[in-house]
Formats: structure tokens, C-alpha cells, sequence
């Protein structure tokens, strides 16, 4: 009886932990992208009519090199310690920016739902 | 961000040009102009013939006004007023029309707002970011020295006791706004967004001819309480959740000053957002209304009624006039606040 409560709630935070990751990988998103340095958004592109480029954008004489390809969007290159933009490879969920935490560098989707043309301080 | 250095600088500046169309399918040329300004970040976008131009003036006549303006730069107007030693200073016709308009403001308000106010302010250390708290004795005594009644006036002649101080700083950003969108008029554009560091100005509707869209933002937290669909208006918000300092035991003080005690306000309200057609009345009101707190605030609007309002309150209410309700949709994030509106 006890295992069987236990096993119950085993499977349900499993449940839970399935459920939440799934949330955050298919968080929905649209199709424009920020790049945003220290809180100032730097570029923003629609990647669904944005050409194929590479950007190079700077941090106190680092720079990481942004690559948008396909409609997508990543970090290729960049000269901060720990590389972990990279390894995050192509931008794919809404909830969860690409981040370059040395470089102050952030790529995130904006959030077209407040589509707004300012916002009153 | 520091103050007071670069206020004269323009420290950035972008104009990017592009073309729309708009709802008549005519092609606008587009410009947007970026600028450190006034002790704040402006950005001025316009959509019409010549936009490209028009925006340059915008921004030369900015940078124009605060010249004038500035309290802490030496050759500005409203310091010779400040170390005129109580003699007489004549101003340009900018100023004296400003200072007239504080002037009246603050007789309406009953001197909630006050042009008057900077020693305190300045004693506070709100100026120079090195906040403290000062002694009792010393805002009584500064105090002194506060009183729009002691302004005196004739035309572009200004005269204040000596060690008074004017500051136009609760109406200069909302008079520039004004005037920038009457700059733009003339020269034909029909469609606008000033932002003054969060002040908003909006000439026209936007150029497919449907309203602006202006978050409103959470003074206690991340995000926006609603958005305002609005055109050809003026917004703008206080409240002393943007500057604010905590002192050694833990109190919270903020840049606005209740004239009457000397001390930063502390009443019932978060923020108050004044929607008018004019700029000036808009940064004048709502600066005044939020040392009113909600009750006299309310009744400053049902005496005047030539302004909307919303109101939010430390409860976590949000009181708006009913000539906006509609124009006003509340934020999914923020569906627990609980809106009132404010009848006659």
C-alpha cells in the first residue's frame, strides 16, 4: 500500500517534470527576434523575411558573431570564456534566450503579443 | 544613468529613413531621430513628407528649450533667474510663457505643485544621486525658501527672493513635447511618436490611420498593468517608484516632494498617468494629483474635466476616468487588479 502511494507520486512529479519541460521547449513564440545588449535591444529581425547574414557585435573588445540562417537564429562565434551561447545552438523556444552572460548579449524572441508602439514611464 | 552631465551632450544620435504608405496607400517617409536630452533618453519618430528633415528641427529645438531650462547649466535662463540675488532677470519668450504656466499650475493645484521646490529636493540629495535624509530643522528651514506665490512676474521679467530656486523640471519636458508637435504640424507631418523618457506625445493617428499603442507600466513589477489604444494626445505618469532611495533603516523615499512637509510622498497612490491633449498639462497633473493621494485627485477631476486619469494605488486597485475606460484594456498578467471607474 505504502509503495504503491509512492510509486503514485514518483509518476505524477515525472508527469509534472515531462509536462513543465514541454511547456518551456515549445513555449510559443513568433517570428521576430531581439538581440539585446545590457537591456537595450540592439537589432530586432522578422526571421521568417530576414536574409541570411552574420552580425559581429561587440562587448568591451569581445565579440560574438550571430548567424541567422533559414529563418533561424544562433550564436556561431564568440570569445567569452565559457562558449555557452554556442552550445545553445539555434534560438528554438520562446522561453529560453540565448544568453552570453560575459558578453552582456542576450537573443531572445520578442513578444508580439504587446506589439506596442511605447510604453509610459 | 548619470545626471546632470550630459544633459547638454547628445550623446546619440540615429536618423533612419525608410518608407510606409498610409491608409490611403500614399507613400510617408519615415524618420526617427534617438537623443540624450533634458536628463533623458528622446526619441522622435515622424511619418510624412520631409520627415527626414523635420525630425532634425525637432531635436535642434529640444536641445533649444534646455538650454533655457536646465537648472544646473550656467548659461541656461532659469539659472541667472537662480543667482540673480533677488534682482530681476529678463527671459525669453519661451521661458516666460513655461513659467507662467507653472505659475497658474500650481495655483490650481493649490500648490501641490511647486516650481519652488528644489532646495528640498536638492537636500534630499534627489540632484545629485547622493541621496540622504536631512534633519527635520533643515527642511523646515528650506522650506522657507519654497512658494510659488512668491514668484513674482511681469511679462519676460522674473524676480525671486534670494536663495529661492525655480525648477521647471515637473512641466519642461511635457511643454517641449507640445511644442515639438506643433513644430511637426506645420511642417505637414500628420502622424508622430515623441517619447520624452517615457512621456509619450502622439501626433495624429498612426499612419494606417488606427490608434497608438502605449503599454502602461507596472510601478511595482516586470511588464505592463495595460495598454492604452489612444491618438493625437498626450500621456504621461508619476509615481516614485522610477527614483527612490532606501535609507539605513529601511524606509523608502521618493523624488517627489510633498511641498507642504518637505518630505517625499507617502499616501495611498503607486502612480497617476494623466491622458490630455496638451503635454505640459499632463506632466504638470499628474506630478500634482500623486501628492493629492486618490481622494483629492478624484475630486481635482471631477472639479476640472479637461484631463483623463488612472490611478493605481498601493491596494492594488486601478481607478480610471470614464472618458478613457475604453481606450484602456488591462494586462492578462494582471487580471487581480481590480478596476474602478471614476464617474461625475
Amino acid at each position: 500500500m505504502k509503495n504503491k502511494v509512492l510509486i503514485g507520486i514518483c509518476i505524477a512529479i515525472f508527469l509534472i517534470g515531462v509536462i513543465g519541460s514541454a511547456l518551456v521547449l515549445f513555449a510559443p513564440h513568433g517570428t521576430k527576434v531581439n538581440i539585446v545588449q545590457d537591456g537595450a535591444v540592439l537589432y530586432t529581425f522578422d526571421l521568417s523575411v530576414t536574409e541570411d547574414q552574420t552580425l559581429e557585435i561587440e562587448y568591451n573588445g569581445r565579440t560574438n558573431i550571430v548567424q541567422i540562417e533559414n529563418g533561424k537564429i544562433r550564436v556561431v562565434e564568440a570569445d567569452c570564456p565559457d562558449k555557452t551561447c554556442i552550445r545553445m545552438g539555434w534560438l528554438e523556444t520562446g522561453s529560453l534566450p540565448i544568453v552570453c552572460l560575459p558578453n552582456h548579449l542576450s537573443i531572445e524572441f520578442a513578444d508580439e503579443r504587446e506589439d506596442l508602439d511605447a510604453v509610459i514611464k | 544613468m548619470k545626471r546632470g552631465i550630459l544633459t547638454v551632450i547628445l550623446f546619440c544620435f540615429i536618423v533612419s529613413c525608410a518608407a510606409c504608405a498610409d491608409d490611403n496607400g500614399n507613400t510617408l517617409d519615415e524618420a526617427t531621430s534617438e537623443f540624450f536630452a533634458m536628463n533623458t533618453y528622446i526619441s522622435v519618430t515622424v511619418y510624412g513628407k520631409d520627415a527626414d528633415n523635420t525630425v532634425k528641427s525637432a531635436r535642434d529645438r529640444i536641445t533649444e528649450l534646455e538650454r533655457l531650462w536646465s537648472v544646473t547649466d550656467e548659461n541656461s535662463e532659469i539659472y541667472a533667474v537662480n543667482h540673480s540675488d533677488g534682482k530681476m532677470i529678463t527671459v525669453s519668450e519661451d521661458t516666460a510663457e513655461l513659467i507662467a504656466f507653472a505659475l497658474r499650475m500650481a495655483e490650481r493645484t493649490n500648490g501641490a505643485l511647486e516650481p519652488t521646490i528644489y532646495p528640498v529636493l536638492r537636500a534630499w540629495g534627489f540632484t545629485t544621486g547622493e541621496n540622504r535624509v536631512p534633519q527635520e530643522s533643515e527642511i523646515k528651514e528650506l522650506l522657507n525658501m519654497v512658494g510659488y506665490d512668491k514668484v513674482r512676474q511681469n511679462g519676460n521679467e522674473i524676480q525671486i527672493l534670494n536663495n529661492m530656486m525655480l525648477d521647471l523640471g515637473a512641466v519642461g519636458k511635457g511643454y517641449a513635447g507640445d511644442e515639438i508637435a506643433e513644430l511637426l504640424k506645420e511642417n505637414g507631418i500628420t502622424s508622430a511618436l515623441i517619447d520624452l523618457g517615457g512621456n509619450i506625445q502622439l501626433l495624429g493617428t498612426k499612419p494606417d490611420g488606427s490608434n497608438w499603442r502605449i503599454g502602461l507600466k507596472d510601478p511595482e513589477g516586470a511588464g505592463n498593468v495595460g495598454i492604452l489604444s489612444v491618438s493625437d494626445c498626450a500621456i504621461v505618469t508619476s509615481g516614485n517608484y522610477e527614483r527612490y532611495f532606501t535609507a539605513s533603516d529601511g524606509t523608502v523615499y521618493g523624488h517627489i516632494i510633498d511641498p507642504v512637509t518637505g518630505y517625499p510622498v507617502n499616501n495611498d497612490l503607486l502612480s497617476v498617468t494623466v491622458i490630455a491633449k496638451e503635454g505640459k498639462i499632463c506632466d504638470a497633473l499628474s506630478t500634482s494629483l500623486f501628492v493629492m493621494g486618490v481622494q483629492k485627485a478624484e475630486a481635482h477631476w471631477r472639479q476640472y474635466q479637461d484631463f483623463d486619469m488612472i490611478l493605481i494605488t498601493k491596494s492594488g486597485e486601478i481607478h480610471i476616468t470614464e472618458g478613457i475606460k475604453d481606450n484602456f484594456s488591462l494586462d492578462v498578467n494582471h487580471g487581480n487588479m481590480k478596476v474602478g471607474v471614476i464617474e461625475v
